[in-house]
């Protein structure tokens, strides 16, 4: 029973501290980016509810132009294509006004694009 | 290094045609011209280097500070490190170039024959390394984008790191001639003057809210100039008598994102949404626009010489001046 008990404390520990790092993951971002709906203006859009939307879907934010193309022809950020942006935002979107760094390690991409995509993020 | 060994190092580009561009009657012709640096990816800030000739800029997608000679194009890379992702670059009293690394989550001195030093924040947060200036002693300062300022004494390699009050956004850094140090807040919407003794730092808003400070740049007289990303506007601080004046940029949706004083005290400033640099005349407050000849230019940063205004077109990856002709006597 104690040992059942142990167990479980460590499983809420592990998982309460991975979310820990998936958040530090997201640190750098906030600088321009926010996740709660209800935010101020920033300097990028928000993101909350990202996925499922289309891109450049923030209708409060002003885009650059290479991301108001990929909006008209109908592109929609899934956990994968935003895999794939977190890997190098200028690959897939050339010319936009971010300018950040792509993430090498594989594990923080997926971590990343995990709590970005999560609504308990908010 | 001297100009022999310069261009034996160098990849050689020629530059593309000057373009001249007419001014109102009141002004002095303007010639634009663009350098090639197909190597450099994301070329950003740059700088005028010691040597009175050529440019460093900044290499943020491949990690390399780069050196333009702008008499025939030809350009060297230098490797700052692994994982390096270069943001700012200015010159040192020392003349050497000093550089907020981000990817390397430190400042890398570069000299003129291209030897390069680094050294490591003594802290592990992520600093998001921005921009740079050395103040009156020989300090220098930089922010952090995540919400970090801090100092660096090139003679000891001492590094202070301090918190930024108001969290995330520490941006653009300048130094006045008498000597103090301002740096502007992106997310925080406001400017900051930093003590020199303590590294506490004074916000101070400007009259737009959520305005989203960038950039920030002294004139001759110790006003503060800055560029306001949200809201499209350049608006002018003066600590003398704590005033404020905004201007929008002209257009349907200008986004301010640089700004440089140049030695006459004409702003220039970078507008994303008219893919343009743009020069504003506090004297007659009248802007004149060069738009680029390519699309997505995504000049950040300005930098220049007496008569010579710089950027790194980012989108493009070439550098661009516009050069102030003397009207004809």
């Amino acid at each position: 029973m104690i040992a059942r008990a142990a167990l479980a404390f460590l499983a809420v520990m592990l998982a309460s501290s991975a979310a820990a790092d998936d958040a530090a993951l997201f640190t750098p971002c906030r600088a321009c980016h926010s996740l709660d709906p209800s935010a101020k203006i920033m300097p990028g859009p928000n993101l909350a509810g990202l996925i499922g939307r289309k891109v450049a879907g923030d209708p409060a934010f002003d885009y650059s132009p290479v991301l108001q193309q990929a909006r008209e022809k109908g592109r929609v950020w899934t956990l994968e294509t935003l895999k794939t942006f977190l890997a190098d935002p200028e690959a897939m979107f050339p010319a936009m006004w971010m300018s950040a760094q792509g993430i090498r390690d594989v594990a923080a991409r997926k971590a990343l694009a995990r709590f970005i995509a999560n609504p308990v993020s908010r | 290094m001297n100009r022999r060994h310069f261009l034996a190092s160098a990849a050689g580009a020629l530059a593309a045609p000057a373009l001249l561009r007419n001014a109102r009657a009141d002004e002095a012709p303007f010639r634009v011209k663009y350098f090639p640096v197909p190597e450099a990816s994301r070329s950003r800030d740059v700088t005028p280097c010691s040597d009175g000739t050529t440019m460093w800029f900044n290499c943020q997608g491949n990690g390399k500070l780069g050196r333009l000679d702008p008499r025939d194009g030809s350009h060297r890379l230098t490797d700052l490190g692994p994982g390096s992702a270069p943001h700012g670059v200015i010159v040192g009293p020392d003349g050497a170039a000093w550089v907020t690394d981000g990817g390397q989550n430190a400042i890398v001195r570069v000299d003129n024959d291209h030897k390069v030093t680094v050294f490591k924040l003594p802290i592990k947060d992520y600093t998001n390394l921005n921009t740079g200036v050395f103040d009156k002693t020989g300090i220098y300062w930089f922010t952090g984008q995540s919400g970090y300022h801090g100092r660096l004494d090139p003679k000891s390699g001492d590094i202070a790191v301090f918190k930024s009050p108001g969290g995330h956004g520490s941006y653009g850094m300048t130094v006045t001639p008498q000597g103090d140090v301002w740096y502007a807040s992106l997310a925080g919407s406001h400017i900051a003057r930093v003590d020199l003794k303590t590294g506490n730092a004074r916000m101070v808003e400007p009259v737009t809210p959520s305005q989203g400070a960038r950039r920030v740049w002294s004139d001759s007289k110790g006003r503060i100039w800055v560029s306001e990303w949200n809201s499209g506007n350049v608006s002018m601080h003066d600590p003398a008598n704590g005033s404020w004046r905004a201007w929008r940029l002209p257009g349907q949706r200008p986004r301010t994102y640089s700004v440089y004083v140049d030695d006459k005290d004409k702003v220039w400033l970078t507008d994303f949404g008219a893919n343009a640099i743009v020069r504003f005349d506090p004297a007659t407050e009248k802007f004149h626009a060069f738009p680029s000849d390519k699309p997505n230019a995504n000049v950040r940063q300005m930098d220049g010489r007496p008569g010579q205004a710089w950027g790194g077109e980012s989108g493009t990856n070439r550098l661009v001046m516009i050069e102030t002709l003397q009207p004809p006597a």
